[in-house]
């Protein structure tokens, strides 16, 4: 039996009690897959992502990150954990040069292997290794986006969740992110995607999750949903407008 | 303007500065500007005279002055003391009042008002403890060295020598090491400081105690080269706030520097115009800055 990744049990959250944006999400992830959260805009999807990593205040529910409850951990201990998480905006340091930020995420690794996987990074992403000392706040989009999953991505996570990593770019960047995240995908890293870019998305993912209204409504698997007509016509509009 | 002028200017900035550095950690990673920064000097200096007080009891020979200072070896002594008991005071502060607030998400106008009185109580329990009458480390008076026509006492310069020491240090911390990078990070965005794997609420200790152990060696110099009142920290409560903001939120060099600046203008507007201005010289420097560069000379605009 494959082992959960990510899994969470009715999950209520959002930043009033009162008013709850994600209501009562069930949401299980396997080791190894890779899962996108679609949805129109406000179904809570960035929300549960955010509640998920600590964020956003959970109110009801839980949260197991590789079988380990995490609902009320704070986020380094998730990181610690096996979690990294990739918000959608100022996701780098920009006052921290590209060197900076990448040993900031590495500093809670052992001494000996630091170095190493900060190597490893530059050589995954070569236009990061290019100018070390610059300051985060002075790159394009696209290489900010790198940074950040650069940053993410340096402590070996088991487990990555990005929101809406397209948002901003060209379509030709917007490509190569989901490229290499088809390829992170590949080394055994479960990703969870939170994205408006529905085509794109599905073209790469294993399987779908579709919020409405903060609550899980359809799932299957990607090349499922991106056939399903009326899915389409209900949530998907972005899917048939880009298609 | 004679050179003491300047070198008189430069001590008094030194106190300032490091005090002011203190208060630029705290506002920039706990965003909010705490007015009980100054009682934190005077519990320091208060701290250190009660230690080295009891250590002159207890060995006499600790208090014969070293050398050319004042003080005896009882002082530094008590000065790491008094750095730790400080920084614990700091931590109490934090776990019964700051805290609490933090985490019921309370608005920053009500951490501001509530370290208006955490400094009220703070000061009239220094006043209840050691009344107000003035203290000192030692009774005996200093004789000022001369250089060319300038004068200073070997415990001005051995208090300038310190300032240096220390935010060198302050810089190194911040600039070269992990505790440094989490800072940094924490101060921009600390939602992502933790997403990185930062521990906020250890960054939140550590600065508490760098800022309050600072105050207390800020509390030491006042004391040693003015006096010890428990009205002190009030007293420096502009000064340190025009320093820092003059510097830049979250620089500590440009805090010293922000320091420094303040002493100068200090000591000249006493040369020239007369020491009832002294108090005003902050003021208007806070008021200049905050109308001209609001970011200070080493801040990053908002």
């Amino acid at each position: 039996m494959t082992a959960q990744a990510l899994e969470t049990r009715a999950l209520v959250a959002g930043y009033e009690r009162d008013l709850p944006i994600v209501r009562g999400v069930d949401l299980n992830v396997r080791a190894g897959e890779f899962v996108v959260l679609l949805g129109p805009n406000g179904a809570g999807k960035s929300t549960l992502v955010k509640a998920i990593a600590g964020l956003v205040p959970i109110h009801a529910g839980a949260v197991l990150i590789n079988g380990e409850d995490s609902t009320f951990s704070p986020p380094h201990q998730k990181i610690r954990r096996g979690l990294a998480f990739v918000p959608q905006t100022e996701n780098v340091f920009a006052t921290l040069t590209i060197e900076e930020n990448l040993r900031l995420a590495a500093d809670i690794l052992p001494n000996n292997v630091r170095a190493r996987r900060i190597d490893e990074l530059y050589a995954m992403f070569p236009d990061l290794a290019a100018r070390p000392s610059r300051r985060a706040g002075q790159l394009s989009g696209g290489q900010r986006q790198m940074l950040a999953a650069a940053r993410a991505l340096i402590v070996a996570p088991s487990l990555l969740i990005l929101d809406e990593p397209s948002a901003g770019l060209s379509p030709k960047i917007a490509a190569e992110v989901f490229a290499r995240l088809q390829a992170i995908n590949a080394t055994g890293v479960t990703i969870v995607l939170v994205e408006q870019n529905v085509k794109a998305a599905l073209a790469v993912a294993s399987r779908a999750v579709i919020l409405v209204e903060g609550e899980a409504r359809h799932e299957g698997s990607a090349a499922e949903l991106a056939d399903d007509p009326i899915v389409a016509e209900l949530y998907l509009g972005a899917a048939k407008a880009g298609a | 303007m004679s050179l003491q002028v300047v070198i008189d200017g430069l001590v008094a900035g030194a106190m300032i500065g490091l005090g002011a550095i203190g208060v630029t950690l705290t506002y920039s990673i706990l965003r909010f500007a705490n007015f009980a920064h100054g009682e934190f000097i005077a519990w320091g200096a208060y701290f250190a005279l009660a230690v080295s007080g009891f250590l002159g009891v207890l060995a006499p020979s600790l208090a014969t002055p070293i050398g050319p200072f004042s003080f005896g070896w009882s002082l530094p002594i008590a000065a790491l003391g008094a750095i730790a008991l400080t920084a614990a005071l700091a931590l109490l502060v934090d776990a019964l009042l700051f805290g609490p607030l933090r985490a019921k998400g309370g608005a920053i106008i009500i951490l501001v008002m509530a370290s208006f009185g955490a400094a009220l109580t703070l000061r009239n329990l220094l006043e209840f403890i050691f009344t107000s009458r003035p203290a000192y480390y030692a009774e005996g008076l200093q004789i000022a060295l001369r250089f060319g026509g300038v004068r200073a006492t070997p415990d001005a310069l051995l208090c300038l020598g310190v300032a240096a020491i220390v935010v060198v240090a302050m810089r190194f911390l911040i600039a070269k090491t992990a505790i440094g990078r989490a800072m940094r990070a924490t101060s921009e965005n600390p939602q992502l400081a933790g997403l990185a794997g930062v521990d906020i609420r250890k960054i939140v200790r550590i600065v508490w105690i760098l800022g309050a152990g600072l105050a207390a060696i800020a509390g030491i110099m006042v004391g040693l080269l003015v006096q010890i009142r428990p009205t002190m920290g009030l007293d420096l409560l502009l000064p340190l706030f025009a320093a820092a903001i003059l510097g830049g939120i979250g620089s500590a060099p440009g805090a010293l520097l922000g320091g420094l600046i303040v002493g100068l203008a200090e000591s000249i507007t006493v040369r020239l115009i007369g020491a009832e201005w002294r108090a005003a010289v902050a003021f208007v420097i806070l008021v200049a800055i905050l109308l001209l560069r609001p970011s200070g000379l080493f801040g990053r605009p908002e």
